[in-house]
């Protein structure tokens, strides 16, 4: 899955027509001034998606992730700079920034710690492997489209030894243009240097129908620790499909989180990729569905070397007719000795047409390792109900305080306490103020 | 205070109770006692209102209301309050966030002011203390990995929070060591008052001994079969429930 795809990918002759509409935005950036490693990827993936189009749900991996809301829309992607209109306050006050608005990267609305470096991806002269080595095109066709409209996103650089003093927010906004429903395609890489630590906080935030295709490298040098928080907010109009690849070098540290209060459909997805011996790499997330959303976390843990410990922490509710997708996997490979592998999924069906999925996953060649995993899916304990009830505790109040601690109990992973009581009132929000009163 | 007249109440289209009628008035202390299978527990559940339980016909009337159409949180708000025979384990809710829920709940339910966090977590503490209650407790999700006479404690702990006007308590003996029951006596014998009315559901005497009984029923196959004062306890203690199960128990 590691394939360069400049290198590795054989076009395929093979045309289907549902692909087309998906890339005519694309036509017009075939001359701009991007350099010439942009426009030689971009035409590798102009390719690749031609030949297969948006996955079906005969594709593995892809069963259950509904695409429907995306055939029903239409979206426009554009390369004329857009004005920010109607910025969200930083989700925490004293922190540093970067902006994009509609995949773009907004330079004067960005402030960066002291001794970082942010390079928009079309002022890179040259190819970064890891801007390039997005996986195998033809069996992603969201990188693939991703990749056909390789403009917008940046490099972050931050310098070894350095401790940045604030979270930097990077704020993902979405809004119309010209009343046209937006497709977003950022592609951003964010490495840190040996021995640094630093907080990201990505927000995925905007009003109205969009389509957003992000595709985020995160790298962390030897003994680099970095908390990676991702919050989505709820939008029945956002579709968010996103893939992450984090690839840790040896002793680093990565604590990944995620929250989606609702999107019209999404799926992230997560590949740690553990290339070093010693490294501890942890994500975990929760999602609130409600009407006819649906979301998938599709995680892969991928262990190349001993000594790793990997762990998935995934929790969510579904309400209505709602869909929650959780496919994870643990791959560990043949010298990853002494392996420490853990996944969990929970839902918590709030109807009785609510629909979960989880397919969990263990691959292991390696033959001393440690690795597990649980997955359920249930309702509210009706007689914790009752008797709450029964002490003068509203039924909705206690299906409230039920929810939020069970999901809250997955926030004890977030190690950052303002960051988890942005999640805990994210939970707060969802419910409804009157619900969540009186909790903790 | 609580009047209940020909009950007829089913469960899993089962009939159990079979017309009761039960009256109880304001600062007494009823115990209803029974054989296994009587309908004690279904008495217990049928007046706080759980789900499920299906009453075909009679009345219940508490605080003057007709309370039969009634979600338990607003019988809860009459004055109502049920100590279960299996307190519910209800993990990431503290017990602290529980009772501070419910005791603002009745009382925005009553058109009361909510209690400020310092007065709540006073009263709390001089409960506790009164209890013998370890603080550390109410840090803990409710009732989780609580042993059984501690579960017993807790709900005598919100009978103390909540101050209802009545208490049923549902079997709170069973699964208590003599140390933890006198404990729960006292806790519950603290609060009788002239205002408050207790219904003790019980298969054994035992509890008699330590909460005194102004009246005592006795229930089998649904009905209230007989009815007298702390003696006829005394009596079930020595000859059993055989007498009113029809045959051999």
């Amino acid at each position: 899955m590691n394939a360069v795809v400049a290198k590795n990918f054989k076009p395929v002759e093979t045309v289907r027509a549902e692909a087309l509409p998906w890339l005519a935005d694309a036509a017009a950036l075939r001359h701009d001034n991007a350099p010439k490693w942009i426009k030689a990827l971009r035409d590798t993936a102009i390719d690749a998606f031609t030949a297969t189009a948006l996955p079906t749900p005969g594709w593995e991996g892809w069963q259950y992730t509904n695409l429907r809301p995306l055939m029903d829309a239409e979206f426009v992607y554009s390369a004329t700079p857009v004005k920010p209109i109607d910025l969200p306050a930083p989700l925490l006050a004293d922190s540093y920034r970067i902006v994009l608005v509609n995949g773009q990267l907004q330079g004067k609305l960005s402030d960066l710690p002291k001794g970082a470096t942010l390079t928009a991806l079309m002022d890179l002269a040259d190819a970064e492997e890891e801007l390039i080595t997005a996986g195998d095109l033809a069996v992603s066709p969201f990188v693939a489209l991703n990749t056909a409209y390789m403009r917008d996103g940046f490099v972050l650089d931050v310098p070894k030894g350095t401790d940045v003093d604030k979270p930097i927010e990077i704020l993902y906004w979405h809004q119309q243009t010209d009343g046209a429903a937006p497709a977003a395609y950022p592609r951003s890489l964010i490495r840190l240097g040996e021995n640094s630590g630093m907080t990201v906080l990505e927000r995925h935030a905007g009003g109205g129908a969009a389509f957003s295709n992000h595709y985020t490298g995160i790298v962390l040098k030897p003994s680099a620790r970095l908390r990676f928080y991702r919050f989505i907010d709820e939008n029945d109009g956002l579709n968010l499909f996103g893939r992450t690849v984090v690839r840790s070098q040896k002793s680093s540290v990565f604590e990944g989180f995620s929250s989606v209060s609702g999107v019209a459909a999404g799926r992230q997805e997560f590949r740690l990729e553990l290339l070093d011996p010693a490294i501890s790499s942890s994500i975990g997330g929760i999602y609130m569905l409600k009407g006819r959303q649906s979301h998938d976390f599709s995680i892969l843990a991928d262990h190349f070397e001993p000594d790793g410990t990997s762990e998935q922490h995934f929790k969510g509710v579904i309400d209505d007719q709602s869909r929650a997708i959780f496919q994870g996997k643990i791959h560990v490979h043949r010298p990853a000795q002494k392996t420490d592998g853990y996944q969990s999924h929970h839902a918590l069906l709030l109807s009785g047409e609510a629909e979960a999925s989880a397919k969990p996953e263990l691959e292991i060649y390696a033959d001393d390792v440690k690795c597990s995993h649980g997955a359920t899916a249930g309702m509210l304990d009706t007689s914790a109900l009752f008797y709450m009830q029964s002490r003068g505790i509203p039924m909705e109040q206690a299906r409230g305080l039920l929810i939020q601690s069970f999901l809250c109990e997955t926030l004890e992973r977030v190690s950052d306490d303002a960051v988890r009581a942005l999640y805990a009132a994210r939970i707060a929000e969802w419910l409804g103020a009157d619900t969540a009163a009186g909790a903790a | 205070m609580l009047k209940i007249e020909n009950l007829h109440a089913k469960i899993d289209g089962r009939e159990v109770l079979k017309g009761l009628s039960l009256e109880i008035n304001p600062g007494e202390v009823h115990a209803i006692m029974g054989p296994n299978g009587s309908g004690k527990s279904t008495l217990s559940y049928v007046l706080s209102g759980r789900d499920g339980y299906e009453v075909t016909d009679g009345t219940m009337t508490f605080m003057g209301e007709d309370i039969g159409d009634m979600a338990p949180e607003e019988r809860a708000a009459l004055g109502m309050f049920l100590a279960f025979q299996y307190p519910v384990e209800i993990p990431g809710v503290t017990t602290t966030t529980f009772l501070k829920t419910a005791v603002n709940a009745l009382r925005k339910a009553r058109g009361e002011a909510e209690m400020t966090p310092v007065d709540f977590l006073k009263l709390q503490k001089e409960k506790i203390t009164q209890l013998g209650m370890d603080a550390d407790f109410m840090k803990r999700g409710v009732n989780v990995g609580f042993s059984g006479g501690e579960k017993k404690r807790n709900e005598v702990l919100q009978l103390a929070m909540l101050q209802p006007k009545l208490a049923i308590l549902d079997e709170t003996d069973s699964g208590l060591d003599i140390d933890a029951l006198k404990v729960v006596a006292d806790g519950v014998n603290a609060l009788r008052a002239a205002d408050r009315s207790f219904l003790i559901i019980t298969h054994y005497q035992r509890l008699l001994n330590y909460i005194k009984p102004d009246v005592v029923h006795v229930l089998a196959k649904g009905k209230i079969q007989r009815t007298g004062g702390p003696e006829l306890a005394l009596e079930l203690e020595e000859n059993g429930y055989a007498d009113f199960i029809g045959e051999a128990a």
